[in-house]
């Protein structure tokens, strides 16, 4: 029964990860006075994209097909860890947040080799851009988790949520606060949202992720875009799951579940927003000034860090 | 019922991570205009710790001051300094003397340091570390705030969150300064921020910049 929870748990995390990316543009469209595209367009370019041919550039060694297929399945493998519905995930039992964080990054090693790979300027010019951000992510990224691990007297990302379920808001630290703040900041950032990247743009001075994928066609390509929106899905996911997990269900019943998603999709419609707000409302940061914003990140979360040791 | 003083008790308890909170994004912004909401924001957190001793307290005085702290540093003195800044007319950055993220840093060892500098005497006298050491924070930032920025505006701000600081610090100890004397600070403060506001204005009228570390020769 569990399984089947878990199984379903993922399946919405992964299938619904387009449909978010649909939803956020379509708000932001609506900000911007525009009338938008569909919320399902990206489940159409997926599937154009899967019939079509896969082209290869010449230079390409075997890893440029290798990559997106390593990268799809490091990101579903990570969003096995999250808890979305039922405090419990496939790969809950099996590894801690330590593991989820180097799922992500081998994710994202496997698309920077790709784009290497590829043989054009603009892949290499993106790779090392996505490579100096995620460099500095990870930091923020580990040292928040651990902060709130510290808390919850676990690393095991299901028991942090079930932990967290017990308590009610107030009850929540500053370390949670902090870490909250700096988790944001850097889920922004590992997503290539619009303060870091542009998800929008072809102009290729200040792309991240459209300069590393611009090599790919056909089913690489939905791969990879597949494993993007996932990726969001997921860091939004993980964000609710440690800071707001009310609502996700801690019995198998079919009452306690149906109460889980819709209070899953509330949150989610609460995330997406305010991350088309944001996306609206903020200009995207020169390259040399988003060292800055993930050093706002990493003083936060190493304060979280420190709060732990204060709240004993 | 039980509730009400419930949720009266948490924000007292809680309120002191939203002042970290605030005190490190006035550290991290990078515009004057920002820095001005979120020390509305800061001020909006104070006013809700106030009526929550009121209430907690029983204490009409203190919503008196509630109703102050709401009308003059959340209202008044935020629309004041926006409207400065409007008028002033000058580049929206900061132009501070470091970046965002060392002053995150230099925010959060300042609130380290403000935690480890109360513990004795919140010990001592039975007063709750957390709010003594946020009181001290604040008073601590603010200065940071007014070394560390050159616009003439941002050390009005540098101030007026060293002056949070003194406030909470009279709340925490001694529950608050008598009205009177409430009274006669806010008005001063009032009184501060208009002053400095008519002499930002003299210094770009001077100057033409707000810069105040270019500002060191004598000018007729």
């Amino acid at each position: 029964m569990t399984f089947a929870i878990d199984l379903l748990q993922l399946l919405v995390i992964v299938g619904a990860a387009p449909l978010l990316s649909g939803v956020v543009g379509r708000i932001k469209a609506r900000i911007q006075n525009r009338r938008g595209a569909s919320i399902f367009r990206p489940y159409a370019e997926l599937r154009k994209l899967f019939g079509k041919e896969d082209l290869v550039p010449p230079t390409a060694s075997p890893l440029f097909r290798l990559c997106p297929v390593v990268l799809f399945a490091a990101t579903l493998a990570a969003a096995a860890f999250i808890p979305a519905l039922h405090a419990s995930a496939l790969l809950g039992n099996t590894g801690d947040f330590i593991l989820l964080v180097y799922l992500l990054a081998l994710a994202r090693f496997f698309l920077i080799l790709g784009a290497m790979d590829g043989g054009s300027s603009f892949g290499g010019m993106g790779a090392s851009r996505e490579a100096l951000v995620s460099t500095l992510a990870e930091a923020p990224l580990l040292l928040g988790l651990v902060a709130v691990s510290i808390v919850a007297h676990s690393t095991s990302v299901t028991s942090i949520v079930r932990w967290a379920i017990g308590r009610h808001l107030f009850q929540l630290s500053p370390v949670h606060a902090l870490a909250f703040v700096a988790l944001a900041l850097v889920a922004i950032a590992e997503t290539g949202r619009v303060p870091v990247d542009n998800p929008t743009t072809h102009l290729e001075l200040t792309m991240i992720h459209e300069a590393m994928v611009l090599e790919y066609s056909g089913p690489s390509l939905a791969l990879i875009e597949w494993a993007n929106a996932i990726k969001l899905n997921l860091m939004l996911a993980l964000l609710i799951a440690l800071f707001a997990p009310w609502g996700i269900a801690s019995s198998a019943s079919i009452s306690a579940l149906a109460v889980a998603a819709v209070a899953y999709v509330l949150k989610m419609a609460v995330l997406a927003i305010s991350l088309a707000v944001l996306e609206s409302s903020v200009a995207k940061l020169r390259m040399y000034r988003v060292p800055d914003l993930l050093g706002v990140a990493c003083a936060l979360s190493i304060l979280a860090v420190a709060f732990t040791a204060l709240r004993r | 019922m039980g509730l009400v003083e419930f949720a009266a008790a948490k924000t007292l308890a809680s309120s002191a991570v939203f002042l970290f909170i605030t005190v490190l994004l006035i550290a991290a912004a990078t515009r004057t205009s920002t820095c001005i909401v979120l020390f509305a924001a800061q001020c909006a957190v104070i006013t809700m710790q106030v009526v929550a001793m009121a209430y907690l307290h029983r204490s009409g005085e203190a919503l008196v001051v509630a109703a102050m702290v709401l009308l003059v540093k959340v209202l008044a003195i935020p629309y004041a300094l926006l409207r400065i800044r409007n008028r002033l007319n000058v580049p929206a950055d900061i132009s501070a003397s470091t970046t965002a993220a060392q002053s995150v840093y230099i925010a959060a060892a300042l609130i380290l340091l403000a935690f480890a500098v109360v513990q004795p005497y919140a010990r001592a006298f039975a007063l709750d570390s957390e709010m003594l050491a946020v009181a001290t924070a604040l008073v601590l930032t603010g200065a940071f705030l007014m070394v560390s920025r050159k616009k003439a505006l941002m050390q009005v701000i540098g101030l007026l969150v060293l002056e949070n600081g003194i406030f909470l610090a009279a709340l925490t100890t001694t529950f608050g300064m008598p009205l009177v004397i409430e009274m006669g600070i806010f008005f001063d403060l009032l009184m501060c921020v208009l002053l400095m506001g008519v002499f930002v204005f003299r210094i770009r009228d001077t100057f033409e910049h707000v810069d105040v570390s270019r500002l060191r020769r004598l000018r007729g």
